[in-house]
């Protein structure tokens, strides 16, 4: 596909939907200035943590989880697959201030090959950071999370914030953005920072603002604002609004009035206003294309709920929420419901839960039921879960589709823990299909010399 | 030019026309708000938030129990679930005082091929997503609300999307 003409100094892509697919992560093959500069102020960074040299006291925490699953595909084909999860972190590196933290899994498939490939594997993250004592100043580098107003990316790069005097604080990110199937030629770019007020406990707002450039043109272009205000005791609102600097229009608004507890009775307001040709705009799965008819081009929908709950004792909580979607050309849909939870953390839980989903068409017209429950006696531990959902029209021949499982879990010692689950589908997809999943746990936490 | 992004660039890498009473301006406008947040981080002296919260928290936190700042606003209530962003957004250092990375990657990754609620089945009190064969109701709730999928699947971890969705 044409990403689109030069028409100025930047010229931004104009059509929505996919650009080229491929499974692996473009490198960047010329990094403008903004990169260099970036990692320029990397290194020196790295430079400056490493300066203390590496001493005692290093400590390593982590977890290892090994999966194996058995499942049938959609079209019939069995899976038996090999899953090794690990994630660590190495604290106090030379000093307390400084640490590294990695996590990625990896699969191998012992029968049929899933996705097409006999293994698989991804690096979730891996950064070096630095943690100050002070002014809760962060610099992080590495293949890194960042979650700051508009942005929720992973990138490869650098992410640094640190708080301002008077209350503001200030964020900045940069590098390659990690993301699934994109491929173009030339640079990949993403960069992106926010600026944010504290007024103690009563207000905190930030404005951000990202771009992602794709073979140097400007690819994504999102602005925002989020807020978290609190007027008065028992009252909070927080939610965000993000602009499609492209498109010139408004992705979302979505805000939250908290009220309570009052007598413990909690209630939580939650509206929302998404504009379908703004909020997917740029997307890497077809499955949000504006352009295949998945997702209706002019769509604009508005949500309003509410949420009530009011634990009964110390361990009982019961829960009625309501959301209505009031869709430009959809129509109309609602979900409501209600959910009672008895939760006794370290022991067990259970619950019951009942949700109606009454929308303008059959296919939105659903009963939904859920039963669970979970024991833990020593160091045994069981859970029981079903859920039902009643279609109002039969689906594939289906009205009833159903699922229950049956999971069980035994500590072998405080660091190692083996379990097994077992579960069961009749649904639309699958007439009779049997899952069975094992799990072999293994927390590492040890203080070591370097 | 539109965007404040768009002027960041446009100062790193000028082009041509250095002369342009609009770049300079730009540029100046830059050089000042640096100044501006350095002098800031200078004159700043707050004390950071701790890296690891001091006592074991089990079940589902309610921060407001313990703490009465801003922070009472993090109680785990029942539709935190839904609201959690708002929180990571604006301060993702306070989620990093209970939650390893790995606790977001669960959902929040690159490419991942198991479902949370089934490396949590043991956990069913977590509103975990897609719980259950999730082939079927995926296409009900991405009708009724695709932007909740967008977050996760929009623009990474949609291999099995593109299963079926080519």
């Amino acid at each position: 596909m044409e990403l689109g003409a030069h028409s100025s100094m930047r010229t931004v892509i104009l059509e929505g939907g996919n650009i080229l697919r491929s499974n692996s992560l473009l490198p960047v093959k010329s990094s403008p200035l903004i990169v260099r500069s970036v990692f320029a102020l990397a290194l020196l960074t790295i430079l400056a943590l490493c300066k203390p040299v590496f001493s005692s006291a290093a400590s390593l925490t982590g977890d290892s989880s090994t999966y194996i699953q058995s499942r049938e595909q959609a079209d019939g084909s069995k899976v038996l697959g090999g899953y090794e999860y690990l994630d660590f972190a190495v604290q106090d590196i030379g000093s307390e201030t400084v640490s590294f933290h990695t996590g990625g899994w990896l699969r191998q498939d012992f029968e049929t090959a899933e996705f097409g490939k006999e293994s698989n594997s991804d690096l979730q993250y891996s950064y070096l950071s630095f943690k100050s004592k002070i002014d809760n100043t962060v610099v992080n580098l590495g293949r890194v999370m960042v979650f700051e107003g508009v942005a929720a990316e992973r990138v490869d790069g650098l992410y640094a914030r640190t708080d301002l005097n008077g209350g503001f604080g200030i964020s900045a990110f940069g590098g390659s953005p990690v993301e699934t199937e994109i491929n173009t030629p030339g640079n990949n770019l993403i960069y992106g920072g926010r600026l944010s007020h504290q007024m103690g406990d009563i207000y905190k707002i930030g404005i951000s603002a990202l771009e992602e450039d794709k073979d140097s043109l400007a690819y994504r272009k999102e602005e925002g604002i989020d807020l978290w205000l609190h007027p008065l005791t028992n009252v909070d609102i927080t939610g965000r609004s993000s602009y499609n600097d492209i498109t010139k229009g408004w992705m979302e608004n979505t805000y939250v009035l908290m009220l309570g507890p009052f007598a413990k009775l909690r209630l939580d307001t939650t509206a929302s206003w998404i504009t379908y040709d703004n909020y997917f705009f740029r997307t890497t799965t077809s499955a949000f294309s504006l352009q295949n008819g998945l997702i209706t081009p002019g769509e604009k929908v508005r949500m309003l709920g509410e949420t009530a709950s009011y634990p009964i004792t110390d361990n009982v909580q019961i829960t009625a929420d309501y959301k209505n979607f009031d869709y430009v050309i959809a129509g109309n849909a609602n979900y409501y419901g209600a959910t009672i939870k008895y939760t006794v953390p370290e022991s067990g839980s259970a619950g019951f839960g009942y949700h109606n989903m009454d929308g303008d068409t059959d296919t939105l017209k659903y009963n939904e039921y859920r039963v669970y429950g979970s024991k833990k006696i020593g160091k045994f531990g069981l859970t029981a879960d079903v859920l039902d959902v009643v279609y109002a029209s039969p689906v594939n021949g289906v009205k009833n589709s159903y699922s229950g499982s049956l999971a069980a879990m035994y500590d072998l010692s405080e660091a190692w823990k083996l379990g097994a689950d077992v579960d069961y589908y009749h649904d639309p997809e699958f007439n009779h299909d049997v899952r069975a999943f094992v799990k072999l746990l293994y927390h590492f936490g040890a203080k070591g010399g370097a | 030019m539109s965007g404040p992004l768009s002027s960041f660039s446009t100062i790193l890498a000028p082009k041509e026309g250095l002369n342009n009473m609009k770049t300079i301006t730009t540029r100046m406008v830059f050089l000042t708000g640096l100044v501006l947040i350095l002098g800031m981080y200078g004159c700043a002296h707050t004390t950071s938030m701790v890296t690891q919260h001091p006592v074991e928290v089990t079940g589902f936190p309610i921060c407001s129990d313990c703490h009465t700042d801003w922070r009472a606003a993090l109680d785990h209530t029942s539709d935190y679930y839904t609201r959690h962003r708002f929180y990571a957004e604006q301060q993702s250092r306070a989620c990093n005082v209970c939650h390893k990375e790995s606790f977001c990657s669960d959902c929040h990754a690159h490419r991942e091929e198991l479902k949370p609620s089934d490396k949590y089945q043991d956990s069913p009190e977590r509103t975990l997503p897609h719980p259950g064969d999730y082939i079927t109701q995926h296409q009900i709730d991405g009708r009724i609300n695709p932007a909740s999928c967008m977050k996760c699947h929009g623009r990474s971890n949609n291999e099995r999307c593109s299963e079926c969705h080519r």
